[in-house]
Parts: structure tokens; sequence; C-alpha cells
């Protein structure tokens, strides 16, 4: 999952808005996510149906960003948020 | 008995010499292990396919991949310390680049580590060149990248 606003950034660029990603690696407890751009009218709920196809999983973003969000309902435009792997 | 005594004396003085325990010999020097600091984390090699194994090698290293491929970025690395990698896939029309994907990795290494990055597009991708870049560490620089096309 990337930003739809980075994917449609040219007109005459192609649409990548439904690129599916993903890594792994040999090293243990490897952490891996993508970074997403907070946009005006986003929620983790959002994000996270977007990300995962569930709203309901907003809490595994949340819980990836505790180092910046100390309130799941308080999220602002231009935040870079940690949104982890789909499983 | 005097000459008794002036025989025996040079005798006794150089027997007590000779048994003289020898000194034991000085313990070495005691010379402290090189330290060398460890080799931060660096990426040592990327390689792009259309498969990985179990290892997160690529099978066979690609340049040009087909539409419904899924493209996969191997990342080795060695060293150790926190290592994060962050992988922007690009695609590359003239002068312009279009944000494809981006994915990053982070852990703790403790050696040589092999890790993948990998994209898909079901509804395929767009003819043309590509490259991912591989960036390391927070706010760190470009430490490679690779160019491709599909065709």
């Amino acid at each position: 999952m990337a930003n739809d606003q980075d994917k449609k950034s040219d007109d005459d660029m192609p649409d990548f808005s439904d690129v599916q990603s993903g890594a792994s690696s040999t090293a243990p407890a490897a952490e891996v996510y993508e970074t997403y751009v907070v946009k005006p009218g986003d929620s983790l709920s959002k994000i996270a149906k977007h990300a995962y196809g569930d709203a309901n999983a907003w809490k595994r973003i949340f819980d990836a960003n505790t180092d910046i969000l100390k309130d799941p309902n308080k999220i602002f435009p231009g935040q870079k948020l940690k949104v982890p792997q789909k499983n | 008995m005097r000459r008794i005594a002036a025989t025996l004396l040079p005798l006794l003085l150089t027997g007590s010499l000779a048994c003289k325990k020898a000194e034991p010999p000085p313990p070495p020097p005691v010379t402290e292990p090189p330290t060398t600091a460890p080799a931060p984390v660096s990426v040592s090699a990327v390689t792009l396919g259309n498969a990985i194994g179990a290892d997160k090698k690529v099978a066979a290293a690609l340049e040009s991949f087909g539409v419904k491929d899924t493209i996969y970025a191997s990342v080795e690395t060695a060293g150790t310390g926190h290592a994060k990698l962050r992988a922007l896939w690009s695609f590359v029309k003239g002068e312009k680049t279009a944000k494809v994907d981006e994915t990053t990795i982070e852990y703790d290494s403790t050696g040589p580590a092999t890790n993948e990055f990998h994209i898909s597009k079901p509804s395929g991708w767009p003819k043309g060149d590509y490259k991912v870049e591989i960036f390391l560490g927070e706010g760190g620089g470009v430490a490679a990248t690779k160019t491709f096309k599909v065709s």
C-alpha cells in the first residue's frame, strides 16, 4: 500500500494505486512496514480499511505508532505513520 | 684448623651458589586483544528477479520483466547493529518519476542477512522503465539502485 496521492502524482503517469507489496528478511524479528502520510479526512480506521481491508484493524496501526500517537482519534495531515505489513 | 676452613669456605660458597634455585622467567607482557569496532550494517548486493527461494535470494537475476510478473529485489547486508532498509520503487518516464511503492524493513543485525522486497500489480505493469532505490539508515542516502524494464 502506498499513498494514493503519491501514486497519482502526475496526470501523464500510470496509476499505481493497486500495487501490492511486501518484504521479509532472514534476520529474526524483522519489522516490515510501509510509511503512510496522513491526508485530510483520514482516520486510523480508514487507513486500516485501505491497508488490510478491515477497518477494525486500526489498533495494529495505532500500536505501531505509539511513539507519535497518544490518542487514536487524533491524527493530523502530514503525519507519517508506520503501517505494519499485512500478514 | 685454619687450613681446613680456608679450603672448605670457597667450596661451600661455590656450592651454595650452584644450588641456588633459578629465578622464574618474568611473565610475558600482557597484550590487549586488538579492539576492532564492529562494522556497521552495509548493503553488499542487490539482485532483481521474478522468484525467490526460502533463502530470500532470487532464483535467476533479471533486468526485464513481464507485465504480470511479481518483481523481487533481494538485498544482502553485512555488518552488525540496527538496520533500517527502505525500498523505493519508481516508474521512470524521461525526466519524470512516479512513486510505485515504498516499504521498510527494520531489524537488529548480528551478521549477514538477506532481505527481499517485492511488488506486484494485478492489473498488469505499465510497460516502461523502472528503478528501485535501497536506502540505508534513518534518513540515510541511497545505498544501491537497480533499474529494470517491463516489456
